[in-house]
């Protein structure tokens, strides 16, 4: 398969405080990988090194063979197609849901108005929330929130999907809908790369787990590996106190 | 009598307002370029105005700044009219542009980041994004500038502006009626400052998408 994401020696340092201390990954087309770890361990600086939303200090990013990581290529042409997905869902406060979801289409002119429109309402359908078009974020729930979130990135028809922690905010009863969502979006061969605390997600929706801590990739692997067999002492401690958690 | 002072001050503060606003928001983008030159222009500008008063301010427009090009350019003048609009916009203009750059730094980076990641340029975010919620942010201080301006403008009848104020002040001089007149002048202020306020309240009603 074609590698969808190379990622080699890449750093990322903030004034003296080194976050990712050279990080080597490849993604293939449809895969879904899930990255754990501990907080402040890199995993959020990683993902937002993926679509420049953090410039990296040293090493090439890749994406389908575009080193988004040189500061020349044009980074707003290559966001189009690489979907983000935030903790705090990020919605325009100012537009409602439909113009949520047809704003960048209509604006970067992927798509006419009417087409946009559309495409928002069978995105907005495909949520679960075509009752909510006309409604403000504001009036909506943590969890339609993000699923619009979703819908937003969707619109403009990417070929990867970010998701950062996208259920941390949420209350415990919404993360259910959001998660559902996103399964099925990686059923039908989205490739995702989704930095999350949800460790039932991972097992059941990856390919590939990926634990990180302290800025490095410590261990890798297929769900089964990583949540029974973990070779890694870092790695157990974690998952324990994790799953004990749960 | 009264009534072209009346005008003169409407006509002057909308004036200075609509220019005062466009002078504060190219100040704003200068304070906030990548470069030097640009913010410390913007600086050194909102500096001298906030750091001096109006009515120093007029006197420099007026008489001062006129007195230096005329040793260039023989029998320069300037009225008290374009002078003080000058003066009043420029001031309006010092202080709105610190209003803009409070609203631009309230919109939240999350909105910044959403609006980047989905491949919209810096400016195209700048435009579409931050300053429709930054102009809604910044309503309530515009509106108390405006309030300012209108009633700042009445320091311009030291260089000899044919406002409310001077009408008035010339007036009482023939005709020591104090009381009727300056009671009026305050009626009108009172009323210009209301319709100011009724307007401020039917757009924030309007804009008030977000009930926070």
């Amino acid at each position: 398969m074609t590698k969808k994401v190379k990622v080699t020696g890449l750093c990322k340092s903030f004034g003296d405080n080194e976050v990712l201390k050279g990080i080597d990954l490849e993604i293939d087309e449809g895969e879904v990988v899930c990255l754990i770890g501990p907080s402040g361990s890199g995993k959020s600086t990683f993902l937002r090194c993926l679509n420049r939303l953090e410039q990296s200090t040293a090493g090439v990013i890749e994406v389908d063979g575009f080193a988004i990581s040189d500061k020349k290529q044009n980074i707003n042409k290559m966001r189009e197609s690489i979907g983000m997905v935030f903790q705090q869902f990020n919605l325009f406060s100012n537009k409602t849901v439909l113009g949520n979801i047809m704003f960048a289409p209509v604006e970067l002119k992927k798509l006419t108005k009417a087409q946009a429109k559309e495409k928002a309402t069978q995105l907005l359908a495909r949520v679960g929330l075509s009752d909510k078009a006309n409604a403000y974020p504001h009036e909506l729930s943590g969890g339609q929130q993000q699923r619009v979130a979703i819908a937003r990135a969707l619109a403009m028809s990417p070929d990867i999907m970010l998701f950062d922690e996208p259920t941390s905010a949420l209350d415990p009863e919404m993360v259910g809908e959001v998660l559902n969502v996103m399964k099925e979006l990686a059923r039908e061969g989205m490739t995702m790369v989704v930095v999350t605390h949800e460790m039932g997600f991972a097992r059941d929706v990856a390919d590939r787990v990926i634990f990180m801590s302290d800025g490095v990739i410590v261990e890798q692997g297929t769900p089964e590996e990583i949540f029974t067999a973990p070779e890694q002492q870092r790695t157990k401690d974690f998952l324990s106190r994790i799953l004990n958690k749960e | 009598m009264l009534m072209v002072g009346l005008k003169n001050t409407i006509l002057i503060s909308l004036l200075a307002i609509l220019i005062g606003l466009f002078v504060g928001l190219i100040t704003c983008f200068l304070g906030r370029s990548r470069f030097v030159v640009p913010r410390a222009i913007a600086a050194a500008y909102v500096w001298c105005i906030r750091g001096t008063p109006m009515i120093v301010q007029a006197f420099l427009v007026f008489f001062a700044f006129p007195q230096v090009i005329q040793m260039f350019v023989s029998g320069f003048k300037i009225d008290p009219f374009t002078a003080g609009l000058i003066t009043l916009s420029l001031n309006a203009g010092a202080y709105m542009s610190e209003i803009f750059r409070g609203g631009i730094a309230a919109v939240s980076i999350g909105q910044i980041e959403a609006a980047r990641s989905l491949g919209l340029s810096q400016m195209r975010t700048m435009l579409k994004i931050v300053l429709p919620q930054a102009f809604k942010i910044c309503i309530p201080s515009l509106v108390n500038q405006f309030i300012i301006t209108v009633k700042d403008s009445s320091i311009l009848s030291v260089i000899g502006l044919a406002d409310i104020v001077n009408q008035a002040k010339v007036y009482v001089g023939s005709t020591y009626q104090f009381f009727p007149t300056y009671i009026t002048v305050a009626a009108y202020y009172l009323v210009m400052i209301s319709v100011l306020m009724v307007i401020s309240k039917l757009i924030e009603k309007k804009l008030n998408y977000e009930k926070k």
